[in-house]
């Protein structure tokens, strides 16, 4: 204690050295705690599961998948027709609609840009990623939002995130102008929020209206069908209890002859969302690899920097404290303590800081990638950051401390002298 | 009357440092004694050795060779750790611009050394309280030493210098930065440490009127002892 007493006066010595090294080693765990949070999603999301697995249903040779909705039918049955088959324990339908509120193309932009997943209302609280895990009032809203979205067509749910910028609130009707589905044109009604969070800026549009739309523009074009008519279901998912049964519907649906125009393939969700991660490999692999150690790196060597210079200030002090008895290991934690101190504190105030505003101030990071339009900060930031802050004020403070420890009294008075 | 005691014997020392490619002998071969309870001024041109003797009597620095002894230790023959240990409560070293650890008070300063030492917080507090009062600044231990002139500064070396109780004192141009007002406050106190509480002191100073506030004035010169002399009771 009488030596932390000491090391603590020593940081006060440079009030604004302190504080430029503290705020670099802030900066550092910032970037690397936000490449992380995208990063430990990713991985989580890739993961394979043993238990309740999802698996998802796509077009085999083409992405974006564009499946006829006449596959949903048996394919949310798992493919399912001889006795013995086994039928997932649930599934959900998806589709996706790209619209604006704005119906002239040259001012369409981001603001009035819609997205909706065309889907079963009753599907969000049983198989939409965290909305199945949903308590409380969170789970009462949605339920109610969802029970009005039924007995109502053309009513949707809309992220709140979505719909401030629309400047629209529930109870509103707007007018969609298609985007992917050139001319199907919808009227909405915006029924109810998803909660703050993954689904900002998202939508949900029931299946049958989309379907109902294409029905209509057929019959207003003498009977020609939409050109995408037959391409309007993008993903089936299936919900099993674990890998036996898992395997076994793939099996039941790649031996089907009902599948062939187009193939499919029926892989786990984490494998499908790593499939279509895919095309953003090079950019992960950037994030992982270059962007966070180069971090690491340039923020080291500031920080030996600054360090360095406070240790170079300094050595007639430690030539002193070796005359007074001081033996140069002593010196030599006095450093890397003063270091490990600064780096350790800094790491966990920024980690917290940024867990704080980015998950209850954001309401998550918007780095829009698959269908993860917001990151949260995991609550093991808060450790990743004191480790970050204490491993880069240690690889930075090693060189200088030990320079510390090794001045040579009589050499630094010779000089003095 | 008794004999008194060597409190350090310096034996044949040889000492040399390398410059580039030529090898400099600052001391060569160089015997003194300093008895308990001694103040002995060291003199000399630039370059004559005195602070290098200094050095090696404080166990900053060892001999090339020959043998360095305080008391009944062997310094020359320490390890750095045991020097270390030695140097906490063996030795007490004054410096000519005070080198005070400028983020801590006065009272902190003192207190360094003692931080080494197995002592509650209560009895360094008396240490220091009572090393503050022997060199007249109990006053002013809550101020840092931007906040003190130089006499006050080299007074508190000198409180952190006594604090543990070394029974030798080495002071290298005590009095080499301060006016002559406070030299002289600065060398009453080093004849004040010798006499009440029985110091030995060695001092290296340029200012034949500060050695004369010594015993013996010992003169180097090219790193030999040239001169070795009593000062007369009355020129002091």
């Amino acid at each position: 204690m009488k030596y932390l007493f000491l090391i603590l006066e020593n940081i006060q010595r440079s009030p604004v050295r302190t504080i430029l090294t503290g705020l670099g080693t802030m900066v550092l765990v910032l970037v690397v705690t936000l490449v992380f949070t995208i990063l430990t999603t990713l991985d989580r999301a890739t993961t394979e599961k043993s238990q309740n697995l999802k698996g998802i249903v796509t077009e085999k040779w083409q992405i974006p998948s564009q499946m006829p909705w006449a596959y949903a039918s048996s394919l949310t049955e798992g493919g399912a027709k001889d006795p013995g088959d086994i039928q997932p324990d649930d599934y959900m339908t998806w589709g996706f609609y790209l619209g604006s509120t704005e119906s002239d193309p040259k001012k369409r932009d981001f603001t009035n840009i819609f997205f909706a997943f065309v889907m079963e209302p009753d599907k969000l609280l049983t198989m939409m990623d965290d909305l199945d895990t949903l308590e409380g009032d969170a789970k009462r809203d949605l339920q109610e939002a969802i029970a009005r979205m039924e007995t109502n067509r053309q009513g949707v749910i809309v992220g709140p995130g979505r719909l401030e910028k629309m400047n629209k609130r529930v109870g509103d009707r707007i007018k969609l102008y298609g985007r992917n589905f050139k001319d199907i044109d919808l009227e909405i009604e915006i029924v109810g929020t998803f909660p703050k969070g993954r689904y900002d800026e998202s939508s949900v549009i029931r299946r049958d209206y989309l379907n109902a739309s294409m029905d209509a523009y057929q019959q207003k074009n003498n009977g020609k069908p939409h050109p995408l008519a037959d391409k309007t279901l993008n993903l089936v998912w299936l919900k099993l209890s674990d890998r036996e049964k898992f395997s076994k519907v793939g099996q039941q649906i790649d031996k089907s002859a009902s599948f062939t125009q187009p193939a499919v393939k029926f892989e786990t969700a984490s494998s499908g969302i790593a499939a279509f991660l895919e095309a953003y490999r090079d950019l992960i692999w950037g994030m992982r690899w270059l962007l966070a150690p180069a971090c690491i790196a340039t923020l080291s060597l500031i920080i030996s920097n600054a360090i360095s210079i406070s240790v170079r200030e300094r050595q007639k002090e430690f030539a002193v404290m070796k005359v007074l008895g001081f033996r140069p290991s002593q010196i030599l934690l006095f450093v890397l303590t003063e270091a490990l101190l600064i780096g350790t504190l800094s790491g966990v105030l920024s980690a917290a800081m940024t867990y704080g505003a980015i998950n209850y101030g954001m309401g998550g990071l918007p780095f829009q990638i698959a269908f993860f339009p917001r990151f949260l900060v995991p609550i093991d930031c808060l450790w990743w950051g004191a480790a970050m802050g204490a491993g880069t004020a240690f690889a930075g403070s090693v060189i200088p401390a030990w320079s510390a420890q090794s001045v040579n009294v009589a050499n630094v008075f010779a000089k003095v002298a | 009357m008794p004999e008194a005691e060597p409190c350090v014997r310096v034996d044949d020392v040889h000492k040399s440092f390398k410059r580039g490619s030529e090898l400099v002998e600052v001391l060569k071969g160089l015997s003194l004694t300093v008895n308990e309870g001694e103040f002995v001024a060291l003199m000399g041109p630039s370059g004559s050795g005195k602070t290098t003797l200094l050095n090696l009597i404080a166990g900053l620095d060892r001999p090339t060779t020959g043998d360095v002894w305080v008391r009944d230790a062997c310094i020359s023959s320490l390890t750095e750790g045991q020097l270390a240990s030695w140097r906490t409560s063996g030795i007490g070293f004054v410096f000519q611009f005070y080198h005070l650890l400028p983020v801590l008070t006065a009272f902190r300063n003192v207190e360094l050394p003692l931080l080494l030492l197995p002592l509650s917080a209560s009895q360094r507090k008396a240490q220091v309280l009572n090393a503050l009062e022997l060199v007249g600044l109990p006053d002013r231990m809550y101020h840092r030493p931007g906040q003190l002139s130089g006499g006050q500064q080299q007074r508190v070396g000198i409180a952190r210098a006594i604090v543990t109780d070394p029974a030798l004192i080495v002071a290298d141009e005590p009095t080499g930065d301060l006016d002559s007002k406070s030299a002289d406050e600065i060398l009453d106190l080093l004849g004040e440490l010798k006499s009440s509480l029985g110091k030995t002191i060695i001092m290296v100073t340029h200012d034949p009127k500060a050695a004369s506030r010594a015993d013996r004035i010992v003169h180097l010169e090219k790193g030999q002892l040239v001169d070795d002399v009593p000062v007369l009771a009355g020129k002091k």
